[in-house]
């Protein structure tokens, strides 16, 4: 049978499993089909309910004075109501119901949607005269502080000034900003004195014969040109990816808990274990039930809510009437933001529970894990944050902000190849891991060792190479160390070329490319030298890496070249990368070629095409390996535009290291790569021998390479492949039965092969 | 057949330090014969079984299922074995008709070959009462020949039981042991792990007798009786444990 059928199997299974328990329907069903719309509608009501009680409060007023008191009684409250009333038509005991109306008809003629209500109440009570309630007191201070007015006011200078004089009084209204009564209070006395005050000065210009626009010369609007579909989907963007990422993870958290923890608790796992079945296509299959669990979940969630808003009510509360139109084009787009989402964090919950060996446990581990998860999608959530440079590939956060340029309408299709991608590389560095971890020895069996003793150095065993889950976890913390180190490196606002930079850049190099997988493969217990495939070069390996490292430059000139015209760097990039061009000319030649050609070259091969190949070629076979580490490779290089140069790169790169079993002939080529490049455009370096070779363009200044040099790159490249054509008799210390694609992602392979003394 | 060649097996301890579970023991067990594994608990039979099915790793020495390394070969040797053990739990949510297509799946089985062979584990078994209830419905009993059948799925040549019939009644433990016998009769090499004495003596050919870890004795059940001068194979147990046990001897 083969291995597809029998991890569908394993999903069918399972998903059967799953549905029956009552405890995912309820977690799944019933929580988003009742509980939603009953939180909402009920939570609603309480609102609307508070909202009303709020409208027919009486508002007090804390004056110091019986004068003051007179004064605000009858020279601004009662006329302002009367005024109101007269405006409607109306004796005053009819001015509520007309105030209503009024209210309404303002409100739709603002259009100042997207407001929150209560913020529109607090508009509404600034408009209308509501009744008040005045008690003079010794303190005002003190009577609002003690909740006994709502507000006070304070007086001083002319207590009416009137149209003929000049004066103005100035009047402080005493509230409490944490009480919104008191806001509403004071917002309401504030409307009657803003009334009072235009009335004013409507008056003193009339006298002296001018119009409004004498004081006010600029009359500023706001006139947005987003359209209801734009603004309906930058709202509704934040709020379904925040609902999203919630809800996959609640949806997904029980049934990997019970398809992982859940077997060793019932008893199942060992039977499990027993069979012979590779553990990478178990869990394959319980991940595909755990991602599409939580997809299912969000999607039911999303529904529930989306019906809520829509038939419920609380549409008109969150947006108002036809302020904002959420579009229905957008609905596609939440299942195509959720996969990369469910992925992600199916993932990650396999690889927590895999290491849990009883339900309690792993809800111990879950839920921190969960909560360092949401982190990065909080991050995604700012406003401002925008999908481009290391935010590409940031975890989570590069999911959410994609999301939310979906709903937005914005299709960055660089953007989506760029959050799939790394988001596969994550998951399935997770899953590598799950598949690692389920099923152990100390997991499976209480009493066969502690949990802790995974990750103790004498319990790992001696071994030619680190295994597959090994490798892709490393990369994926070696990317998001990356990602952080250079982040703080470019904050440092270091000047390119400064020693401090240079001092930066190359340790960041070797900590990270060649200290850290040198550290963990010893701590793991694998063999340096085969790891790091550091043999001894074989002469026609080396002249293999000589030929491809000699050709290679010019083939990626003409790919540049090519591309300037059908896709140009975008200028920002171009921008940023400035100063480190202007640097590069800057140094000497020799700085140049160590920090930028020799180092960097050494570095990413023994990361790359040393640890990471040499783990993942037992699983994924040779071409799979070298494939995935030359993307791994393309993608560190952080430019999509670069993005097939440097891949391609990678993959001759990896063709030596695979076929000649060293790394040497790759670092041969690598360091040749990237002198050739960095010389081309230097009067000290290349350039002169170039111009006198007719590769540079004497008008634009492009370095472009001729036909005759083209043709010989092809054939130096050619041969140098040529070279690598495998005669009768293997070379190489992984010539034997090696790379054979499919087998356990973990163990059969690695068993395979005898084990070494560490 | 079965060949264990000196299998250690050395469990940390969280602290650091190191347990010997099961320390150089070798035995073999041929097609046609029962073998039984006796010892007082903690004295290393699960660990053994454990080994010898794939589940756990040895320290040291080795296991061969029909001359194939078991470390070496997991998959292929994992699929001659049917392994179950007195602990073993079921899918709760699942018939055992459905766990049984599962399994037959997982162990590479062709979909009218598993058929057939789940209809005559079916009849052998008498499971046809309870083939399409939900295993969260069944009896203890039912549940072990839902075991027993899951272990039988590929008809393996290889058994390996631990505790098949821990809290039985009567009447299954009677038909377990009676389906055993007829699979040794068949040609299977059976493994048993027991603490019932009985049991042991109706059915085993030979006993292995583990105590801290070693194999202290190994005979057919006269030879046993012979080597202590006892009559019966409980006090034969005992004598032996004793032996090998200087502070209970005094």
């Amino acid at each position: 049978m083969n291995r597809f059928s029998r991890i569908s199997t394993i999903w069918r299974k399972e998903f059967a499993d799953t549905l029956r328990d009552r405890r995912t329907l309820v977690a799944m069903v019933l929580v988003p089909m009742v509980l939603y719309p009953a939180l909402m509608l009920g939570s609603l009501q309480a609102f609307e309910l508070q909202v009303s009680k709020l409208k027919q409060q009486e508002y007090s007023i804390a004056v110091a004075s019986d004068e003051v008191r007179h004064w605000l009684q009858t020279r601004i409250l009662d006329p302002d109501l009367a005024r109101f009333a007269a405006a409607a038509g109306l004796p005053a005991e009819e001015l509520p119901a007309a105030v209503e109306a009024a209210e309404k008809e303002a409100d739709a003629q603002s259009g100042d949607s997207g407001r929150g209500r209560l913020e529109t109440e607090e508009a509404a009570v600034h408009r209308r005269p509501p009744p008040y309630r005045l008690e003079v007191v010794s303190d005002v201070r003190l009577a609002v502080a003690t909740g006994l007015t709502n507000v006070g006011l304070l007086v001083s200078g002319d207590l009416l000034p009137t149209p003929d004089s000049s004066g103005a009084c100035q009047i402080t209204l005493v509230m409490d900003k944490a009480e919104i009564r008191s806001q509403f209070a004071a917002s309401a006395l504030e409307g009657v004195f803003k009334r009072l005050s235009e009335r004013v000065v409507a008056r003193r210009l009339q006298d002296l014969h001018l119009t409004r626009d004498y004081i006010e010369p600029y009359q500023i609007t706001q006139l947005s040109v987003a359209t209801p579909e734009k603004l309906g989907g930058s709202i509704i963007g934040q709020v379904v990816a925040l609902i999203l990422v919630v809800m996959t993870i609640t949806g997904a958290i029980y049934p990997a808990i019970d398809l992982t923890a859940g077997e060793r608790e019932r008893g199942t796992l060992e039977t499990l274990m027993a069979a012979p079945v590779p553990k990478v296509d178990l869990i394959a299959g319980k991940f595909v039930v755990v991602a599409s669990i939580g997809m299912l979940s969000a999607v039911l969630n999303l529904l529930s809510i989306g019906g809520t808003v829509y038939l419920g009510g609380l549409g008109d509360v969150l947006t108002k009437e036809g302020g904002i139109t959420i579009p229905l084009r957008t609905l596609p787009l939440v299942l195509v933001t959720l996969i990369p989402l469910a992925v992600m964090f199916s993932a990650v919950l396999l690889a927590v529970c895999s290491f849990a060996r009883s339900f309690k446990e792993a809800q111990n581990y879950v839920m921190p894990v969960m909560v360092v998860a949401l982190i990065p999608a909080v991050v995604g959530l700012l406003p401002g944050t925008e999908l481009e440079g290391p935010l590409l590939i940031m975890p989570v956060t590069n999911i959410v902000i994609l999301t939310r340029e979906l709903f937005m309408g914005e299709i960055n299709r660089a953007g989506v190849l760029w959050v799939t991608l790394s988001t596969c590389i994550y998951a399935l560095a997770a899953v590598g891991v799950a598949a690692k971890l389920f099923g152990q020895e100390a997991v499976l069996f209480a009493d066969s060792a502690s949990i802790r003793t995974l990750l103790k150095r004498k319990f790992f065993k001696p071994s030619n190479w680190p295994s597959a889950a090994q490798a892709l976890l490393l990369m994926a913390v070696v990317y998001l160390l990356n990602f952080f180190i250079q982040q703080s490196l470019f904050r440092a606002g270091l000047a390119p070329g400064s020693p401090e930079h240079l001092a930066g850049f190359a340790l960041t190099l070797v900590l990270l490319l060649a200290a850290l997988p040198m550290g963990v493969a010893l701590y793991t217990r694998v063999r340096i030298s085969t790891t790091f495939s550091l043999s001894p070069p074989r002469w026609r390996g080396l002249a293999a890496g000589l030929c491809i490292g000699l050709s290679s430059w010019v083939l990626a000139l003409v790919w540049m070249s090519l591309q300037e015209r059908i896709l140009p760097l975008p200028p920002d990039f171009k921008e940023a990368v400035a100063p480190y061009e202007q640097m590069l000319q800057r140094l000497s030649v020799p700085t140049v070629l160590f920090f930028f050609a020799i180092l960097p070259a050494f570095c990413e091969e023994m990361f790359f095409r040393g640890y990471a190949l040499s783990g993942l070629r037992n699983v994924m076979g040779k071409t799979g390996a070298v494939l995935l580490v030359a993307f791994a490779f393309g993608m560190t290089h952080m430019s999509i535009q670069r993005l097939p140069l440097t891949a391609a790169l990678g993959c001759l790169l990896g063709l030596l290291v695979i076929r000649w079993g060293s790394i040497w002939p790759a670092v041969l080529a690598h360091v040749l790569h990237n002198s050739i490049i960095l010389l081309i455009t230097r009067e000290e370096g290349l350039l002169p021998l170039l111009k006198r070779a007719g590769f540079v363009d004497p008008v634009t200044e492009d370095v472009f390479p001729p036909l005759p040099w083209l043709i010989g790159a092809a054939v130096l490249l050619l041969i140098g492949l040529a070279l690598c054509v495998k005669r009768s008799r293997p070379v190489g210390q992984f010539a034997d039965g090696f790379g054979q694609s499919g087998g356990d992602l973990l163990g059969v392979a690695r068993q395979q092969r005898p084990a070494v003394k560490d | 057949m079965i060949e264990v060649q000196e299998l250690t097996k050395v469990f940390p301890n969280p602290d650091g330090s190191e347990k010997t579970a099961v320390d150089n023991i070798s035995f073999r067990v041929l097609p046609h014969e029962i073998y039984g594994l006796l010892g007082p608990n903690g004295a290393g039979k699960t660990t053994t079984l454990r080994m010898v099915s794939g589940l756990l790793r040895p320290t040291s020495g080795r296991v061969l299922i029909n001359g194939k390394d078991v470390t070496n070969h997991e998959a292929a040797v994992k699929r001659q074995i049917g392994y179950l053990t007195a602990n073993t739990g079921l899918y709760q949510r699942l018939t055992p008709l459905e766990i049984l297509e599962y399994f037959a799946v997982l162990y590479d089985i062709p979909r009218p070959q598993a058929g057939r062979r789940i209809a005559e584990l079916v009849d052998w078994l008498g499971m046809h009462d309870f083939i399409k209830l939900r295993c969260g419905a069944l009896s203890t009993g039912q549940k072990q020949r839902t075991n027993i059948a899951r272990a039988l799925i590929a008809d393996p040549p290889v058994l390996i039981l631990d505790e098949p019939t821990l809290g039985l009644d009567v009447l299954s433990n009677r038909l377990i042991l009676h389906f055993i016998q007829s699979q040794a009769d068949a040609g299977k090499a059976v493994l048993l792990s027991t603490h019932a004495l009985d049991e042991i003596e109706k059915m085993c050919g030979r006993i292995g007798l583990i105590h801290d870890g070693r194999l202290i004795a190994e005979n057919d059940l006269e030879g046993l009786k012979r080597q202590t001068g006892q009559s019966r194979l409980s006090d034969a147990f005992l004598h032996l444990v004793h032996a090998n046990e200087p502070l209970l001897a005094d």
